[in-house]
């Protein structure tokens, strides 16, 4: 199987945001850092790929299988964490276990005790004694402990400290040890995904506005910081956008290589992502 | 679908305490004839489903089962079964206390009237939970409280003034029909209607969008 996800001209209409012609395709074995800024369009895709919205229009195919006719066959193999806190807060975390247990096939019982033990989570606790953290933890732990094939990762690690997040970064990288696991990850923590996201895609105002390897990003986009008067040399048809900053001029290029040969006296920094998203959002041309 | 039952029940364990003190409440109230011990019965179930219903709403726990296997068709049914599963028990613990009841005043214990009592409760919270059910699914707990609380009023108005205009007298060879085949008619009508009410919620429940 090359692709585990495919979505193609998937739209969605509300009264005040519309999700247009989104697509994109997720190859096996590889981690997609989704991002975009708060109501983008990040969740709603999220929620169509997952059918908790319906009335959609446009294709979804995971591991091959159309997503509204397979329903059962694919969530079996795909673990969920949603950006709201799902677990009903009287519940404990044996209780998710008993739950659990009876809805997925594969549910690895010893396997959910490790993340518990792992995540220093208690068992008899209510979970509305746990830590936004801790919430996020047991969902974590709930997502992988049927061995999915698939992670759906809805802003994963928002809520936990440094040290948490990057226990939970590593236990994402295992799981992409298997080289038929991936993972899609919709995250505001960039830096966690220039670490481990082999794919990003960025979408906008409801429409996905760059997909692209995240080597290729990081390795040929790029900022060009200049002065006014550097600014008026560059041709238009060098960059993507730019900004007007208080004392200079940021410019988001595409190709480092062909823009240092064109232009020598500029200063090129290396891009982040967070840079590329407030280029790609607030920039202008 | 027993996932989705247990996970009903472990929230209604959690509250425990509450349905212990009621339980005990109730039965003290039956035993020293201050209330009739088959009110226990809808009132309990009521109570203790629409909890579940609550918890769910609260915690947005209906968008994470729509992610499960199976998860907005098993999350209906399991709702349905547990609520007859609730009934049922309660049923129990009714007529359980109505023997004792009965033991404790050394009355003559009346098995017709206890049965005949406690399964017309069971018919009649069945069919409230199942007027129930549909609205909630198609408004949330808390849009459905008002909806519920219409329906009831419209449907308490409709049943008053039907009794009132009706003389039943007409009706001797029917009511003697019922009367007679009450074990089988009203049973069937309440599955009839459990079943329509849980197809209904189904239908809402598959298409609804969170």
């Amino acid at each position: 199987m090359k692709n585990i996800l495919e979505v193609k001209n998937l739209n969605k209409k509300y009264a005040d945001f519309t999700l247009k012609n989104v697509s994109f395709t997720l190859p096996t074995g590889m981690i997609m850092g989704f991002i975009g800024e708060n109501g983008a369009g990040k969740t709603t895709t999220i929620k169509a790929i997952l059918n908790i919205i319906t009335d959609y229009t446009g294709e979804i195919n995971i591991m091959g299988l159309n997503n509204k006719t397979n329903d059962q066959k694919i969530k079996e193999n795909i673990g969920v964490v949603l950006d709201d806190m799902f677990f009903p807060e009287v519940l404990k975390a044996q209780d998710i276990n008993q739950i659990m247990k009876s809805i997925y096939t594969s549910w690895d019982e010893e396997l959910f005790q490790n993340y518990l033990k792992q995540f220093n989570l208690p068992l008899k606790k209510a979970i509305k004694t746990f830590s936004k953290g801790m919430r996020k933890k047991l969902e974590i732990a709930t997502a992988l402990a049927h061995h999915p094939q698939l992670l759906i990762l809805d802003e994963p690690t928002s809520g936990l400290d440094p040290v948490a997040r990057a226990e939970v970064i590593e236990i994402f990288q295992n799981f992409i040890q298997n080289e038929k696991c991936s993972i899609l990850l919709s995250s505001h923590q960039t830096t966690d995904l220039e670490h481990i996201a082999d794919y990003i895609t960025f979408i906008n105002k409801g429409q996905i506005i760059l997909s692209a390897t995240c080597d290729e990003i990081l390795n040929h986009y790029a900022i060009v910081r200049c002065t006014a008067a550097e600014f008026k040399k560059i041709k238009p048809e060098d960059y993507l956008k730019y900004r007007q900053e208080k004392y200079n001029y940021e410019l988001l290029i595409t190709n480092k290589k062909s823009f240092k040969q064109k232009y020598t006296t500029e200063v090129i920094d290396k891009i982040t992502l967070d840079d590329l998203m407030v280029l790609m959002i607030k920039g202008v041309k | 679908m027993w996932g989705f039952i247990k996970k009903d029940f472990a929230m209604i364990k959690s509250n425990w305490l509450i349905v212990l003190i009621l339980f005990i409440l109730y039965a003290y109230l039956g035993l020293t004839d201050k209330m009739e011990i088959s009110f226990i019965l809808p009132f309990m179930s009521v109570v203790l489903m629409l909890s579940t219903f609550n918890y769910d709403e609260f915690n947005k726990w209906d968008a994470y089962a729509a992610t499960l296997p199976n998860g907005r068709k098993n999350g209906v049914r399991a709702k349905y079964v547990a609520t007859f599963l609730i009934v049922f028990l309660i049923s129990l613990f009714t007529i359980a206390m109505a023997l004792i009841i009965a033991y404790t005043k050394s009355t003559t214990i009346d098995y017709v009237n206890i049965f005949g009592l406690i399964g017309a409760t069971f018919i009649s919270t069945i069919l409230v939970q199942s007027l129930m059910y549909p609205i909630i699914y198609m408004f949330g707990i808390t849009k459905a409280r008002i909806a519920i609380f219409v329906i009831v009023f419209v449907i308490a108005i409709a049943g008053g003034m039907l009794l009132k205009l009706i003389d039943f007298s007409h009706f001797t060879k029917v009511t003697a029909f019922l009367s007679h085949y009450a074990l089988i008619i009203f049973p069937l009508i309440v599955l009839l209607l459990l079943y329509g009410s849980y197809k209904i919620s189904l239908k809402i429940a598959t298409k609804k969008n969170f």
